[in-house]
């Protein structure tokens, strides 16, 4: 077993306490959204509600396994996750959590696309059990492939494909003579989560720009997060 | 007319019996219900499942229903419930 390195500086600077916030934010976001709306879901039954309550509660287990990643990408002084040999202990628990961030990552956006399409689907029970296998496909194969650029390959088609499923929901939706926008919240919610894989992934990749990129997602999450408390009465 | 879902028809049920003092016999509820005696016995059964209505006898030995504290907090969240959905389009 190798011996671990010191810390580096890197470790203890603004950026990885801004990195350490902004998930902070985002997972307390998406656990008062989980919790707030817990009541309304035990006594409505309603479907809608449990695969929105899901969604949220998945990207709050994925951005605590994405502070880990960054902890590690940081400690190892290393923009990528695979330079991290496995055999190193913090290697192996870095391919582990990068597995989970990837299944939870899918299984938020598939629940948050489910909540919205659920009564147009066919109401089978069998399609929350092809949700995790199409993550845990996603999640293997991106780890069993050790390729960074198969996983975004794979989650650009899913963004793609998350667009043309809910532009066709918003074409036929009542909504869309209301006004409402939820469906472009949503659309930015998961270009912007997107972005989140590539900096998690490719640190360098967004350099420049990764400080509005945290500021906008974790304004859509407030966003999303104020919408809920003002309905709900912030119980 | 609005075809009504099952959130409507939980709530139309739980006013019925609340607007009627709280005690209520199933049969008067299920003529003021406006749904078929099969679909009534349904989400009779759902509502006694769910602890929103609960079954008792009065002192003729009587069965009548009347609401839980869960069927009178459905009442009252209602509104949000509804709210919710269309906000977020679920």
């Amino acid at each position: 077993m190798a011996l671990t390195p010191p810390i580096p500086r890197e470790l203890i600077n603004v950026g990885f306490g801004t990195e350490i916030i902004y998930s902070f934010v985002i997972i307390l976001c998406s656990l008062i959204i989980y919790f707030g709306t817990k009541e309304l879901y035990e006594l409505s039954s309603y479907k809608g509600i449990k695969y929105f309550r899901q969604a949220f509660l998945f990207f709050a287990i994925a951005y605590f396994f994405r502070s880990f990643i960054k902890f590690i990408l940081v400690y190892f002084n290393t923009n990528e996750l695979f330079e991290v040999s496995p055999r190193i202990l913090f290697g192996l628990f870095g391919q582990i959590t990068l597995f989970i961030f990837i299944y939870f990552s899918s299984m938020a956006i598939f629940y948050l696309l489910y909540s919205v399409m659920w009564k147009r689907l066919n109401k089978n029970k069998n399609n929350i059990y092809l949700f995790h296998i199409l993550a845990f496909i996603i999640s293997t194969i991106s780890i069993l492939s050790r390729n960074m650029l198969v996983y975004i390959g794979l989650n650009v088609f899913l963004l793609f494909f998350v667009i043309f499923i809910v532009s066709l929901a918003y074409n036929n939706s009542e909504y869309k003579k209301k006004g409402h926008n939820m469906y472009i919240i949503y659309v930015l919610l998961l270009l912007f989560w997107i972005l989140n894989i590539f900096d998690v992934l490719i640190p360098k990749f967004f350099e420049n720009i990764k400080l509005i990129i945290y500021l906008a997602s974790c304004g859509i999450f407030l966003m999303i997060f104020y919408r809920v408390v003002k309905k709900t009465g912030s119980n | 007319m609005v075809k009504r879902g099952k959130i409507d028809i939980i709530k139309d049920i739980l006013i019925v019996i609340r607007d009627n003092n709280n005690h209520i016999k199933s049969t008067p509820l299920l003529r003021k219900s406006n749904l078929s005696s099969e679909r009534f016995s349904t989400y009779l059964q759902d509502l006694l499942n769910k602890n929103f209505v609960k079954d008792s006898h009065d002192q003729k030995g009587e069965r009548f229903l009347s609401l839980t504290d869960k069927g009178f907090r459905f009442i009252e969240k209602y509104k949000t419930i509804i709210e919710f959905i269309d906000e977020f389009e679920l």
